[in-house]
């Protein structure tokens, strides 16, 4: 009777095992910041990432394996995050994606390295890539790329002398505020005004005539969304005419239409937006807006290229092997025409950052123009 | 009480320490970080117990001791000193903020003083945020080293629960003997009646300050655990949030009960964490349960096992009185 039970136990076992090698579905994690002050930012990652997944599993899987994803919510909270990337590890997973707050990040991080888990995350701060961690990559421009380019435009396009920044107190803000600042320096172009605004700020008229009463050449706005309008509103109201530069998140579709008219003339670097003149990209929008039902911003398509990123180093390395995977991924080049769903053609470096094109863009008349296309350097 | 009943209590407070000792050693090590954060938020807030539960002072200040705690303990030990030295200064800090945010106490009640308290905690998180020579602002403090204790190293997470577990079990010991020392009755008969116990020759002025003190010198306590624990600490986790949330735990599980901030940390903590299968509900979800929860018992969940209690205490008592009544009415 026992060794009846134990050669059933054997079977399923071995059954098990064989299934497993065969087909299993490859196990992935997520954890975001789904709900929070990071909500927008974790539902748009997520949301890429299940598009993504359910068009590669449509149509076969990878190498005849469907992908399969978990997705936890970090509250936005580092402490929790930490707490569901233990769990996600736990589960031995084939990668670990997110999250997206840079603070989430930084704690997270070293457990993943530790585990030997590859982890595909979306922020955006400087200093992520730049601890030695082999298994943390990028999904868009860190702000120590993003930044320079903003800047040299500044500088070159617009001549100015002087500049205001305006930014948000948060990890995103600061580290963009803090990277720019050094890059200003470089130039020798004066920072008049170095105004910290909130999160969620709804008025920015204090904010406003500082920037007025300390007249700059042009001005470095780095808010999200909604403050961006908000204060593209603003500065119009108080015709403040000089030049206003940002980033990804001034020049994006939500703020144009927030803000009207005073968008206009508003003008940024971007590293991805759904508004960029790339057939791909266009088709990766109308796929999410049928599905969702809304516009993404930058972060959905950033959850939708990690699952991509994950197909195609899969697919280089021949077989699912997650020790391998963040060797393979270092200083690989994924092509947008051999693989679509990377969108536009990316390199990922040593440290995890990637070189990919950028775009410099301006609102006119209510529409993005892309003024120039940034190559990608390499 | 009964000598059988108060064997049966022993018995059952060793079994429980029992099983927190044992029973997590096969835990993974997610298992062992959730428990641990739960010890960490019950000594958080038993010191919110006291301040509200014993002593009855509203206060929305808890979270930002644990987060005065939690950076003394990150910039400390990333200097290089040790983390009892950490605990030391977090205690003293927060013992005297409390004791200075305890005086308008001494003059406004209830929600009130809840404002005063909230307008603290809000000032805390700036400072953690805009002070950043100090704090590494909105960065954050990372590679917070796990102490040593007494020779042990407590890198692994096994070891680090079992650090945070005996630090409750000392807070705990603390704490029962003092709610049952002259100072613990008076901080009660400071709730129950300042005016009364004012006219007993108890000195409200200096009980109210007291209960502030040592709460907030508990949240500090609390932090100097919390920032190992996670080994990363930034300002978001501190702000208004987890003042609230102690303050529910307190509530939830049972204000001015020993064993109540044991069950709120514990359904704060870990009721979200059982809930998270049904994905994009659990937090919803547990709302409800929270708010049935106080529908149906406003005490807590001890509140009900007391109105229990009560009821079977009534019902013998009753009981007897009927008994010794017939038994007059049935005397010749």
């Amino acid at each position: 009777m026992r060794s009846g039970i134990f050669a059933g136990l054997l079977l399923v076992t071995v059954s098990a095992a064989t299934a497993f090698a065969q087909g299993a579905p490859i196990k992935l994690a997520d954890v975001a910041e789904l709900s929070g002050g990071g909500a927008t930012v974790g539902n748009n990652w997520k949301n890429g990432i299940d598009l993504a997944i359910e068009e590669i599993n449509a149509k076969g899987g990878v190498l005849g394996r469907k992908l399969e994803v978990t997705h936890a919510d970090s509250q936005s909270n580092p402490g929790v995050a930490r707490a569901q990337v233990q769990k996600a590890l736990d589960n031995e997973p084939y990668v670990l994606l997110g999250p997206g707050y840079s603070g989430s990040v930084k704690v997270t991080s070293p457990l993943a390295a530790e585990a030997g888990i590859t982890q595909i995350m979306g922020g955006e701060a400087a200093e992520l890539t730049q601890g030695g961690n082999k298994f943390l990559f990028r999904t868009s421009f860190g702000q120590q790329s993003s930044m320079p380019k903003v800047a040299k435009y500044i500088n070159d396009e617009l001549k100015a002398k002087s500049a205001a920044i305006v930014w948000v107190n948060n990890d995103f803000g600061k580290g963009g505020r803090d990277v720019i600042t050094k890059e200003f320096a470089k130039y020798n172009i004066k920072v008049a005004a170095d105004l910290s605004t909130e999160a969620g700020q709804a008025d920015f008229a204090a904010d406003v005539s500082k920037i007025k009463a300390a007249a700059p050449d042009a001005v470095f706005v780095y808010l999200n969304e909604e403050e961006s309008a908000r204060i593209l509103k603003e500065l119009k109201r108080q015709a403040v005419a000089v030049p206003l530069v940002g980033e990804t998140t001034l020049v994006g579709q939500k703020v144009v239409e927030l803000a009207g008219d005073a968008a206009n003339g508003a003008r940024g670097h971007v590293g991805l937006t759904t508004d960029a003149p790339v057939d791909l990209v266009k088709a990766f929008r109308e796929k999410f807006v049928k599905k969702y039902n809304y516009v993404p911003d930058h972060n959905g398509l950033k959850g939708y290229l990690a699952i991509y990123m994950v197909k195609a180093t899969t697919e280089k390395m021949g077989k699912v092997d997650p020790k391998k995977f963040a060797d393979t991924l270092h200083g690989l080049t994924i092509k947008a025409a051999s693989e679509p769903g990377i969108l536009m053609d990316v390199t990922f470096d040593e440290k995890g950052d990637i070189d990919r094109q950028g775009f410099l863009v301006e609102i006119v008349e209510g529409k993005q123009v892309v003024k120039q296309v940034l190559p990608k350097l390499n | 009480m009964t000598a059988a009943g108060k064997y049966w209590r022993i018995a059952l407070g060793v079994a429980v320490i029992a099983a927190l000792i044992i029973v997590p050693m096969n835990f993974n090590r997610y298992g062992l970080y959730i428990l641990s954060q739960w010890t960490v938020m019950t000594i958080a807030a038993m010191g919110l117990n006291l301040t509200l539960g014993y002593a009855g002072q509203v206060s929305l200040a808890q979270g930002a001791f644990v987060g005065i705690g939690a950076y003394a303990a990150a910039i400390m030990t990333t200097q290089g000193m040790p983390l009892i030295v950490a605990l030391g200064v977090a205690i003293v800090l927060c013992f005297a903020i409390g004791w200075i945010l305890g005086y308008p106490a001494l003059r406004v009640q209830h929600h009130y003083l809840a404002f005063v308290t909230l307008a603290f905690s809000t000032l805390a998180f700036l400072v953690f945020r805009n002070e950043d020579w100090l704090t590494k602002g909105i960065y954050g403090i990372s590679n917070i080293p796990r102490p040593n204790v007494l020779g042990f190293a407590t890198n692994r997470p096994l070891p680090f629960y079992y650090f945070c577990l005996g630090s409750l079990g000392i807070v705990s010991l603390a704490m029962w003997w003092l709610i049952r020392s002259p100072w613990g009755r008076a901080f009660v008969a400071l709730r129950e009646n300042p005016v009364r116990a004012l006219s007993l020759g108890i000195d409200t002025r200096r009980y109210t300050l007291m209960a502030f003190a040592i709460g907030s010198a508990l949240g500090g306590v609390a932090g100097t655990l919390y920032a190992p624990l996670t080994q990363y600490i930034d300002p978001v986790p501190f702000n208004l949030s987890l003042s609230l949330d102690l303050l529910m735990m307190v509530i939830v599980g049972g204000s001015g009960f020993f064993f109540g901030p044991f069950l709120g940390a514990m359904i704060a903590v870990l009721l979200p964490e059982w809930l998270r299968f049904t994905q994009g509900y659990y937090l919803m979800l547990y709302a409800v349960a929270v708010m049935l929860l106080l529908i149906y018992s406003p005490t807590g969940i001890l509140g009900i096992l007391d109105r229990y209690l009560t009821e079977r205490r009534t019902k013998a008592a009753s009981a007897l009185r009927a008994v010794a009544k017939s038994r007059l009415e049935t005397a010749p």
